[in-house]
């Protein structure tokens, strides 16, 4: 892969002296920010780094809000643990962590080693994700650990491997995307989920064209030259359409398809049966649409597919994608400058946190779990017999799914992961939890999944400690302490070295500085696939950031990491891309004559996924108290719900009641609600757990509803 | 319990068995089943939908969905260009034309359709093959011998105004071709049109370069060796250089009457897709369910699906119910849709329409209550997408049903002018427009003026989205 630097690579103006430069706790586009300590602490400012190339001055009101979960009065400072009497009481830190390695010892004596497993997070730093794989591989010696990038991430970090050989969310730095011609974004409402990201694409609109394919006309689409406001769930019928409407229409890139594909062959004959007249049947939008996507697609110089959430979380995520990838590999599109393929990564480092171990079926580099070689290299840094070193535990859901004396599993560890709230069919997960012998939540608050936990053990917050992050681009940046530590809180990172060495495993797990776990880190991606080896704090400071891969060279610290990928081949042995043929299939739940509506689920602006840390925001609560289901006017007719009323919901998995907002921008035979909250209004309540084959994503995107008015009205917002 | 592998048969290697083989290998079951296919076309399975591509000049392997190779590659046998006789459903063979005998546990009857051939004078040799110029327009062969045959300035007239004859007219019609349909019915797509549609549509024709005689036939063909031109009913002649027959097909049963099937109009099937015949199942064009015989593709797919589902034990309880029916025609500048009704029913049900006489474009629902049960839209169909989803899902109507022949109609700009854009100051778009009305030009301005973009800025994108779409043009000044 040829690297090209960015022009913005400088180190970055000096800024206050007390000031310091830092990154946003949420989501991938991970802003870059001045946080100040006023008069010395606890009380923080916030400004956006006008500096950092990626969010340039900008960010949104989750990110100028941020401080407030720093000097929180509901912030935790104290393990806690579940007393005889069901409460939470305060404990020590050694009572508490011996609490945890004493039970984990004993459910391990009791039950084998697979019965303990632990669940991470896309919030978690690249330090952190890759010393809890560790712990869980090496001082756990259990096979289950998965996090909530499998609900985030999962399809296309698949569909990226099975294409292009490599997975990186965005191939190309954020500021191609201004200077892409024909930008299609599909399933992405980034004008909420990701504002600052709409500064590069209001540049890009003022020269090029911008199509939004989503159920909802939402924010992001209103802006579009072209909204496709498909059903739920026919993303790859539309997808695999518009592939059949280029080879028809000829727009196809036959030379490129020659010197940098394999497989398109059968491809072109597979999406032959998708007649045009058959995809305006199943997606809902007319020929004339499809034909004017494609052409735009095709005729510009540059075009780009960005997708979301939205196509990837359904249980045919991975196909969807490999649509994607198809369609811009037939263009001739991707590698191409500002062009191609890429997805716009959720959480914080949802990129980082699977690359690094936390996923069931991989270890640190993006080595895979069951290639004898990536296990060979990983059992002899960490000092184990390969043969020691567990295989491919079970995916997110399906761990969720086993907690309690049936499923296996008899404890969970927790980190930076509200899963109660985040998990489709969530009150099953809730009894799940409810089940097991021992849950940990190690968290700076108390959540949904904190309530049945035996033990609480209270972490330190982004401005309070250092690590890296990799975010949307792929860019390894470095979050820098801005505050002191509260007393009484520890790091994640403490608190695995603590049990590893309660565990007897402590010779493994002695770091002196989140740095010293990146080094290891380093030595870990030394020639895997996600290689980090050639990247050091001082580099990242110095060029804001580095994209990966970055290997070591000679002289050593000399690789300036690859900010653009496929430029001239791809990771393939061969450095051919694959075509691969997929077929529409419908979704795991359709709505028949008992639930007749679409469900379907998404984000608000004022809030991030679970709602475990902006719910104790006060300006984001005052902003969005609590989440609203959005209704077609002709379907609140129907249903007889006004603005404002309450609107029961209910799938085969559970009911709950929502606050109705009456919207045209959405289709009449479809529901949307956010999934920020849990109680009585948890939109996961009613999702279907249904999972991709290939990456276990759950069908968060599409399932089965019915609904009616509410007898009594919505009581209050859910804490 | 026994684990030999089945014998699975399919007979005809069509369209609707090309799905059905995707279907059965993705639910697996190539490890129950020993697949064999036997198709009278040679070449593996085409995409029959196409054919008028290969007509107009493209590569014959541009529609051809499965190659050969493509079954060689996953073990299922083709019995390529093999026509199969009959079934001996007592000693379980199947048995070919050219005498062999192939073991079946399952057969799967796909034979498909053949075309409506009218017997007009002339229009044979005296060895009863089709004179030269006399094209029959259903398979590959066909489409290519008559690809050879036309010559730009050459004359054409096309029997049958039905949804293949008019594809097959207009790609003669790009290749210089003088085409005529003539039209045996009053007007052209009669089955998916009522005749004020088929009048439009007669008019986009025309104005395409295409004559079409409705109410018309032909009766025979003249000539004294090749095709010189036909004469009609009306006794009158149109001088041809070929002559295409399109006049509709039904279902191809020979191989089931010499079985010993039960047929009425195709081969009768109950909702697995069964006929009475332990072991023999038919789907597509051949197969009648429910009374119902179809001649498009779609019912095939969706029969395919359900028969893979009892076959492989996927779903065994999966059950065909009937098809619902759309059909689109579109080709460059010519545009028609159609679903179920295309008249009303019962006393009660409700017909709008909408006419354009000057723009040529005709728009017509049929409601029951409600419910959608049958639209026709010549001309302008961007209400189709729309249409086709209510119909096949039953939906409600919009209390006004002209709104559904509007698609966007109901996403008005000013629905939503109460929101609020600025989150950080809980600024309104409703003030924003007011503060742009007042002369706010520029971000700078509005964020003045209304304080919007001075928290967290992130809304400043939608600031000059708003003034680009609501300022005064001359005023207009979107910072970048």
């Amino acid at each position: 892969m040829v690297s090209q630097l960015l022009p913005a690579t400088r180190a970055p103006d000096p800024i206050a002296p007390l000031a310091t430069r830092t990154h946003c706790p949420y989501c991938a586009f991970q802003c870059g920010m001045v946080v100040t300590a006023v008069g010395g602490g606890p009380k923080l400012e916030v400004q956006a780094d006008p500096a950092f190339p990626v969010n340039r001055g900008q960010m949104c009101i989750k990110g100028f809000t941020a401080a407030d979960l720093i000097d929180h009065p509901a912030r935790l400072t104290t393990p806690r643990l579940r007393t005889r009497d069901g409460r939470l009481a305060p404990a020590t830190w050694d009572a508490a962590l011996d609490f945890v390695a004493e039970r984990l010892t004993r459910l391990r004596d009791a039950h084998g080693p697979a019965a303990l497993a632990a669940f991470g997070s896309g919030a978690l730093t690249n330090e952190k994700a890759y010393l809890l794989g560790k712990f869980v591989r090496v001082a756990l010696g259990s096979p289950n650990i998965d996090y909530n990038g499998r609900y985030c991430m999962a399809s296309a970090a698949a569909g990226q491997n099975q294409a292009f050989g490599i997975d990186r969310g965005l191939p190309f730095p954020v500021a191609d995307i201004a200077r892409t011609k024909a930008l299609l974004l599909w399933g992405a409402n980034c004008a909420e989920t990701m504002p600052p990201l709409m500064q590069w694409i209001g540049e890009q609109q003022s020269g090029g064209k911008l199509m939004v394919v989503d159920p909802r006309r939402t924010e992001t689409a209103r802006l579009a030259d072209l909204h496709l406001q498909l059903t739920p769930g026919s993303d790859l019928a539309l997808a695999n359409g518009l592939l059949h409407l280029a080879i028809d229409e000829r727009l196809c890139d036959l030379d490129y398809i020659a010197r940098r594909t394999q497989g398109f062959e059968e491809v072109r004959r597979a999406v032959m049966e998708v007649h045009p007249a058959h995809v305006e049947r199943l997606t809902g939008v007319s020929i004339d649409d499809q034909l004017r996507t494609v052409r735009w697609l095709a005729a510009e110089e540059s075009s780009m597919l960005l997708s979301g959430r939205g196509p990837e979380q359904q249980s045919k995520g991975v196909d969807t994608v490999l649509a994607f990838t198809n369609l811009m590999l037939a263009l001739g599109k991707v590698g191409k400058p500002a062009s191609g393929y890429g997805c716009l990564t959720g959480q914080g480092n949802g990129q980082g946190g699977r690359e690094h171990g936390q996923k069931a079926d991989q270890l640190p580099g993006y080595r895979l779990i069951d290639n004898p070689e990536d296990r060979a290299a990983m059992a002899r840094l960490w000092g184990i017999d390969p043969a020691a070193l567990p295989g491919k535990g079970k995916s997110a859901y399906e761990l969720l799914d086993a907690l309690g004396p049936e499923g296996g599993i008899r404890a969970l560890l927790v980190f930076g992961s509200n899963v109660a709230v985040a998990s489709p069919n969530a009150r099953h997960i809730e009894r799940k939890l409810a089940s097991l012998d021992l849950l940990v939540v190690c968290d700076a608050f108390e959540n949904e999944t904190s309530a049945t936990a035996h033990a609480v053990l209270p972490i330190l917050q982004w401005a309070e400690e250092e690590g890296t992050m990799t975010n949307l681009e792929g860019r390894v940046i470095l979050r820098q302490p801005a505050c002191a530590a509260p007393a009484g809180a520890k790091s994640d990172l403490e608190i695995l070295c603590a049990l590893a060495e309660r565990l007897g495993h402590g010779e493994r797990f002695r770091f002196s500085s989140p740095e010293a776990v990146f080094d290891e880190l380093r030595r870990a991606t030394a020639g895997a696939r996600a290689d980090y080896s050639g990247i050091s704090y001082e580099k990242i400071r110095r060029a804001q950031g580095v994209f990966w891969p970055c290997p070591t060279v000679d002289p050593p610290g000399n690789h300036p990491g690859t900010p653009r990928l496929f430029v001239d081949r791809f990771a393939f042995p061969d450095g051919r891309a694959r075509f691969h043929v997929v077929r529409h299939r419908p979704a795991a739940e359709l709505p028949d004559a008992a639930y007749p509506l679409y469900f379907t689920t998404g984000r608000y602006k004022e809030h991030y996924n679970s709602g475990a840390q902006t719910r104790q925001v006060a300006a984001l609560v005052e902003a969005k108290p609590a989440p609203r289901v959005q209704v077609h006017p002709r379907l609140a007719s129907t249903l007889g719900v006004a603005p404002g009323g309450a609107l029961v919901v209910e799938s085969r998995r559970g009911s709950v009641t929502f606050e109705v907002e009456v919207s045209p921008d959405i289709r009449a035979d479809t529901l949307f609600a956010p999934f920020h909250w849990g109680g009585k209004s948890s939109a996961n309540v009613l999702t279907n757990p249904a999972l991709d084959p290939s990456s276990r994503m759950p069908e968060f995107k599409v399932c089965a509803v019915r609904a009616r008015a509410a007898s009594t009205p919505v009581d209050g917002a859910v804490p | 319990m026994n684990t030999r592998k089945k014998r699975l048969a399919i007979v005809g290697n069509g369209m609707a068995t090309c799905r059905l083989l995707d279907e059965l290998l993705q639910r697996g079951a190539l490890h129950r089943y020993e697949v064999e296919i036997f198709g009278g076309e040679r070449g593996g399975a085409y995409n029959r939908i196409l054919l008028s591509k290969v007509l107009g000049g493209d590569d014959p392997d541009a529609i051809v969905t499965k190659p050969p190779a493509w079954y060689a590659a996953r073990g299922v046998t083709l019995h390529d260009g093999v026509s199969v006789r009959r079934l001996d459903t007592t000693a379980k063979l199947v048995e070919t034309a050219d005498g062999t005998h192939h073991r079946y546990d399952v057969a799967v009857l796909a034979t498909g359709s053949q075309p409506l051939v009218p017997p007009l004078d002339g229009m044979t040799t005296d060895d009863g093959e089709l004179r030269p110029g006399v094209f029959i327009y259903r398979t590959m062969e066909d489409c290519l011998k008559m690809r050879a045959h036309a010559r730009a300035g050459d004359n054409a007239v096309v029997l049958g105004g039905g949804l293949l004859g008019l594809e097959a007219a207009k790609v003669l019609s790009d290749g210089g071709l003088h085409v005529t349909v003539v039209h045996a019915a009053r007007t052209l797509m009669n089955a998916q049109l009522d005749e004020l549609g088929g009048e439009m549509l007669e008019r986009q024709i025309e104005s395409h370069g295409i004559f079409v005689r409705t109410g018309r036939t032909v009766e025979a063909v003249l000539g004294a060796d090749a095709v010189d031109g036909v004469r009609l009913d009306d006794d009158k002649t149109l001088a041809a250089d070929m002559l295409v027959l399109a006049c509709g097909v039904r279902p191809q049963v020979e191989v089931a009457r010499a079985s010993g099937l039960p047929i009425n109009k195709g081969i009768v099937v109950n909702d697995t897709l069964a006929t009475e015949v332990p072991g023999v199942y038919a789907i597509g064009e051949c197969a009648e369910h429910g009374g119902r015989t179809y001649g498009i593709v779609s019912p095939a797919w969706e029969q395919a699906a359900i028969l893979a589902d009892v076959l492989t034990g996927a779903n065994p309880q999966a059950r065909y119910r009937g098809s619902k029916v759309y059909t689109r025609l579109k080709v460059a500048g010519i545009d028609v849709a159609s679903m179920g009704r295309i008249d009303p029913e019962l006393d009660s049900d409700e017909v709008i329409q909408v006419v354009e006489t000057r723009r040529g474009a005709y728009r017509k629902l049929v409601a029951r209550g409600r419910t959608l049960v049958g639209a026709m839209l010549v001309g302008n169909t961007a209400a189709a997408a729309n249409l086709v989803q209510l119909f096949d899902r039953g939906d409600l109507l919009p209390e006004d049903p002209l709104e559904a022949l509007c698609p966007g109609a109901s996403l008005g700009g000013d629905a939503r002018a109460d929101r609020t854009v600025c989150n950080c100051n809980k600024v309104s778009e409703a003030s924003l427009r007011e503060a742009i009305s007042c002369g706010a030009a520029s971000v700078e301005a509005l964020c003045l003026a209304t304080r919007a973009g001075t928290g967290c800025g992130s809304c400043k994108t939608e600031l000059a989205q708003l003034l680009a779409r609501h300022a005064p043009a001359a005023k207009r000044v979107v910072a970048a």
